[in-house]
C-alpha cells in the first residue's frame, strides 16, 4: 500500500514538474508593449472600442519618450485628451526603445498593430517601411493647416511613393559644432555662422566648403610637442588635439553632408553608392589615415577621447552633428558654438533627424487616429517637445525652446544657425528607405568601422564590394 | 496465491500481477525520465524540427508578404551572402588562436598542479576554479575594466615596466587576444577535468618508465598524454563546439555590431542579429541549421581520428 502510495505520490510530482517546467505562471503574461519603464498599462486591443468611444493606441517609444522622467508628461497629454473627448479613448503603450522595434513587429505580426505610433524618426519609421498611412486625405477633410510649418520640414515627411506619411514635429537639423578658443589659439579666424558666406583664411576669401574644412582641420590637429598636422615635425602617433570629427554620424550622415543621396536607385531594388558620398569617404579615410586630423576607431572609443563623445572630451575642434548633440556636449566646455555646413560643389546640406508621429496604415479607425495625432502635433505639442527635448518644427515655437538651451549653455551659441539650417535639408532623407532596412544599416555600420579602423586599404575597391554586399541583402528582401 | 480475510475467515485469491517485474520496473523506468523526454521533445526537438521547416520558407516578422514555402532559396542567398561567409571567417579565425589556449593551458596548470613539488595545491585548485563559480557576465564587465587602454591594471602594469599597452577590445591586431584573455577567466573547469585524468594514470607507469631511463619530457610524452588523450579528446571536442558558437562574450562587449573592423562579427552574433534584429527567421533558421551541420560534421571528423590517437585503458577490440 505503502510503495502504491508512493508510486502515485511519485507520478504526480512528475505531473507536476513537466507542468511547471513547460506551463507559463499565472499573473505572469503582460499585454504585448508590456515596457520596462514601469508604466500602468492598459491591456490592449488593437481597433477596439471601450463602450461608446472608439480606443486609439498609440505606442512609444521607437524613437525618444520612455524615459521614466518624460512618461508622466505622456501620460498627462493622453488623460487631457481623454477627458476632452467622449468618443474617443487614447491609450498610452509604452515600450523600452532598446525593445520597441522588437514588440512593435510581434504586435503587426500578431495582427494587433497600434494606431499610432511615435515620436519615431526616419531610420525607426523605414523599419516598418510603405505600412505608414498616407495622411494627405485626411488633412484636406480636416482641413488641418500645414502652412504652420516650413514647407522644407513639410516635403521631408511627403516619401515617394507613400504620401504624406508624417507632419513636421521636431527637427533636428545637423551643424558645425566648434570650439572658439581653439580657433583663437591658432590664430584662425572662426568658421562663418551664415549659408553662402566665404571663409577668411591667410586674410583671403575662401569657400566655406569642405576643401577648407579640411585645412582648418589640419592647422587644428596638434601633437604632443605642440606641430600642427601641416608640419614636417608632426607625430601622428601622439596626438593631443583632433581637428575634426563627424559626431555620431555613420556613413551615410557623413556622404550627405556632400549632398542628399540614397543607398537605393530609383527601381527601389539596385544598390548604388552616390558619387557624392563615395568622395565623401574618401575625404573621411583621408582625414583619419593620411592627415591624422580624424581620430581612427580605436581612438575614438578610448575612454579618455570620451568613449565616441570626442566633442565633448574638449580634444576635437570641430564636429559635424545634429542639434540633438546639445544633449551631450555639457563637458566640452563653454566655449562651444555653431556655424553653417560647409558647401560641396557650391551646396550646403544640412542632414536631418526629424521625430513625429504615424499612424499605422492598417488602422480601423484612421480618423480618430488622425484627430489624436493632430492633438499630439500641435495643442500638446508644447509639452511633449520639452520632455523630449526637441526643437519645434513650428517656426512660432522655436525661440522659447532655444531660450530654454540658452539657460544651460550661457556662452551666447548662435542658435540662428540651427534656423537657418532648416532651410537646406537633405532630400532624400539620409535614412530613407532601403530594402532590408536592419540588415543593410547593420552592415553600413560595419563597413563604417572597417574604414575607420584599418590603414591601407584600397577604398574604390572596399566602396564597390560594400555595394555588392549591399546588393545582396536588398536581393533577399525580394 | 491465497490470502486470509482478518474479518470473514475466507480465502481470497489476489489476482496475478497484470506485467511482469522487469516490464513493471522499465514502465517506472520510463515514468521517471517522462520530464526530461517530454521536456526534450517540446523544448528541443519540436522547436529544431520547426526552425527546419522555417528554412524553407519566408517567415519575416517585418515584412508584408503572406507566408509561403520558398524551397532551396534560404540555402542559395546564404550561399552568396558574404557577410555570412565573413562571420563564419571570423569564427574560425578566433578558433585557430583560442582553441590551442583553450586546451593546452588547463592541461599545463594541471600539470603543475598534480605535481608532487607544489605545496598548497588545493589553496591554488580553489584559486583556480574560484572565478569560474562567478557569473561570467559580470566578470566579462571586471575584464572590460582590466583591459581599458588608459584606467586599466593590465596595461598599468605594462606601463610600470615600460611597455605601452595596446587598446585591447578596440585594436583589431589585439582583439582576439583580449577576447581568448577573457576566455581564460572560466578555465577553472577545465583545470579540474585534466587534474582528474592526471592523478588516474597509474604511478606504476611513471616508475617502470623511469626504470627504462625515460626523463620528464619522456614520461609526458610516453606516458602522461597517451593515458590522457580520452580527457584531451573530450576538452577537444566541448572546444569546438563551444568556440564554434562563441557569443557572449562579443554580445556583451561590443553589443554584437562587430567592433572592431568586423573581427568581432562571430557567426553567431550574425545568427542572432538575424532572429532578433533583423526578425528573419528563415534565414536566421537557415544559418542555424548551418552552424548545426558544420558543428557535427567536425565533431564527427574529431570521432573518426580519435581511433587513431586516443587510448583507452580498457578498451578491447
Amino acid at each position: 500500500m505503502r510503495t502504491t502510495i508512493l508510486r502515485i505520490g511519485s507520478l504526480l510530482a512528475v505531473l507536476a514538474l513537466v507542468l511547471a517546467a513547460c506551463g507559463g505562471e499565472a499573473g505572469q503574461s503582460q499585454p504585448a508593449g508590456s515596457s520596462g519603464s514601469g508604466s500602468e498599462e492598459p491591456a490592449a486591443s488593437s481597433g477596439g472600442e471601450t463602450g461608446d468611444a472608439v480606443e486609439i493606441r498609440w505606442f512609444c517609444c521607437l524613437g525618444a519618450g520612455d524615459d521614466p522622467a518624460q512618461v508622466p508628461t505622456e501620460q498627462a497629454v493622453v488623460d487631457a485628451f481623454n477627458e476632452s473627448h467622449d468618443d474617443i479613448e487614447l491609450v498610452l503603450e509604452i515600450v523600452d526603445y532598446d525593445t520597441a522595434q522588437d514588440v512593435m513587429s510581434t504586435e503587426v505580426a500578431g495582427g494587433n498593430a497600434p494606431d499610432i505610433v511615435g515620436p519615431v524618426g526616419i531610420s525607426g519609421a523605414e523599419a516598418f517601411h510603405g505600412q505608414w498611412l498616407d495622411l494627405t486625405p485626411l488633412i484636406e477633410s480636416s482641413g488641418f493647416d500645414l502652412s504652420q510649418f516650413p514647407q522644407e520640414a513639410v516635403d521631408f515627411m511627403n516619401v515617394g511613393g507613400e504620401g504624406q506619411v508624417g507632419i513636421p514635429f521636431a527637427s533636428y537639423p545637423s551643424m558645425l559644432y566648434y570650439h572658439r578658443d581653439m580657433f583663437a589659439e591658432a590664430g584662425l579666424e572662426e568658421p562663418p555662422h551664415e549659408y553662402g558666406q566665404p571663409y577668411v583664411l591667410d586674410g583671403e576669401e575662401v569657400p566655406w566648403d569642405f576643401e577648407t574644412l579640411a585645412e582648418l582641420a589640419r592647422r587644428l590637429t596638434v601633437d604632443v610637442n605642440g606641430n600642427d598636422a601641416n608640419s614636417p615635425d608632426f607625430d601622428p602617433e601622439n596626438i593631443v588635439q583632433w581637428g575634426y570629427e563627424p559626431q555620431y554620424q555613420d556613413l551615410r550622415a557623413a556622404g550627405s553632408y556632400f549632398g542628399s543621396g540614397s543607398l537605393t536607385a530609383d527601381d527601389g531594388t539596385t544598390a548604388q553608392i552616390p558619387e557624392h558620398w563615395a568622395d565623401a569617404w574618401k575625404w573621411l579615410y583621408n582625414g583619419i589615415w593620411t592627415d591624422h586630423t580624424i581620430m581612427n576607431l580605436a581612438q575614438r572609443d578610448a575612454p579618455e577621447q570620451g568613449n565616441g563623445n570626442v566633442m565633448n572630451s574638449g580634444k576635437v575642434a570641430m564636429a559635424l552633428t545634429h542639434l540633438w548633440y546639445t544633449c551631450c556636449i555639457g563637458d566640452a566646455g563653454d566655449d562651444w558654438d555653431l556655424a553653417a555646413v560647409p558647401e560641396n560643389n557650391g551646396t550646403a546640406t544640412s542632414n536631418f533627424n526629424a521625430d513625429t508621429f504615424r499612424i499605422w496604415k492598417d488602422t480601423e479607425h484612421p480618423e480618430e487616429a488622425f484627430e489624436v495625432l493632430s492633438y499630439l502635433v500641435t495643442d500638446a505639442s508644447a509639452d511633449l517637445l520639452q520632455v523630449y527635448g526637441a526643437m519645434p518644427a513650428n517656426p512660432d515655437d522655436q525661440d522659447a525652446f532655444f531660450a530654454g538651451l540658452d539657460e544651460t549653455y550661457s556662452q551666447g551659441v548662435d542658435w540662428q544657425v540651427a534656423k537657418d539650417s532648416m532651410a537646406y535639408p537633405d532630400n532624400p532623407s539620409f535614412e530613407a528607405y532601403t530594402p532590408s532596412y536592419k540588415e543593410a544599416f547593420d552592415a553600413i555600420v560595419t563597413f563604417w568601422d572597417t574604414l575607420r579602423s584599418t590603414d591601407g586599404l584600397d577604398v574604390d575597391a572596399e566602396i564597390a564590394s560594400f555595394q555588392e554586399e549591399l546588393q545582396t541583402i536588398f536581393d533577399r528582401s525580394e | 496465491m491465497a490470502i486470509v480475510d482478518m474479518e470473514s475467515g475466507a480465502l481470497t485469491q489476489e489476482e496475478p500481477p497484470r506485467f511482469s517485474l522487469g516490464r513493471r520496473e522499465a514502465l517506472w523506468g520510463l515514468l521517471f525520465i517522462s520530464p526530461w523526454f517530454i521536456g526534450f521533445l517540446l523544448l528541443t526537438l519540436v522547436p529544431m524540427v520547426a526552425t527546419l521547416v522555417f528554412t524553407f520558407t519566408n517567415i519575416n516578422l517585418n515584412q508584408q508578404q503572406p507566408l509561403r514555402f520558398v524551397g532551396f532559396d534560404n540555402y542559395v542567398h546564404l550561399l552568396r551572402d558574404q557577410r555570412a561567409w565573413d562571420a563564419l571567417a571570423v569564427t574560425f579565425k578566433f578558433a585557430l588562436v583560442a582553441l590551442p589556449v583553450g586546451l593546452i593551458l588547463p592541461f599545463a596548470l594541471a600539470l603543475l598542479l598534480n605535481s608532487k613539488s607544489l605545496r598548497g595545491t588545493r589553496y591554488f585548485q580553489t584559486l583556480f576554479f574560484m572565478p569560474f563559480v562567478i557569473p561570467f557576465v559580470a566578470a566579462i564587465f571586471a575584464w572590460s575594466g582590466m583591459l581599458n587602454p588608459e584606467a586599466g591594471w593590465i596595461n598599468g602594469t605594462l606601463s610600470f615596466f615600460g611597455i605601452q599597452g595596446p587598446n585591447w577590445l578596440n585594436d583589431p591586431s589585439w582583439v582576439y587576444p583580449a577576447l581568448v584573455m577573457v576566455g581564460l577567466w572560466g578555465i577553472g573547469s577545465a583545470i579540474i577535468i585534466n587534474l582528474a585524468g592526471l592523478q588516474n594514470v597509474p604511478t606504476e607507469l611513471y616508475d617502470a618508465a623511469r626504470v627504462d631511463g625515460a626523463g620528464y619530457w619522456g614520461q609526458l610524452r610516453n606516458v602522461t598524454l597517451p593515458l590522457m588523450s580520452p580527457v584531451i579528446f573530450y576538452s577537444l571536442t566541448l572546444g569546438v563546439v563551444g568556440v564554434l558558437q562563441y557569443f557572449l562574450v562579443p554580445l556583451v562587449l561590443y553589443q554584437g555590431d562587430g567592433r572592431p573592423a568586423g573581427t568581432t562579427y562571430f557567426f553567431n552574433i550574425y545568427l542572432y542579429k538575424t532572429f532578433f534584429t533583423f526578425q528573419d527567421m528563415s534565414f536566421g533558421a537557415t544559418l542555424a541549421w548551418v552552424l548545426f551541420v558544420i558543428i557535427l560534421a567536425i565533431t564527427l571528423v574529431l570521432f573518426w581520428s580519435a581511433r587513431f590517437w586516443v587510448y583507452y585503458a580498457g578498451e578491447t577490440k
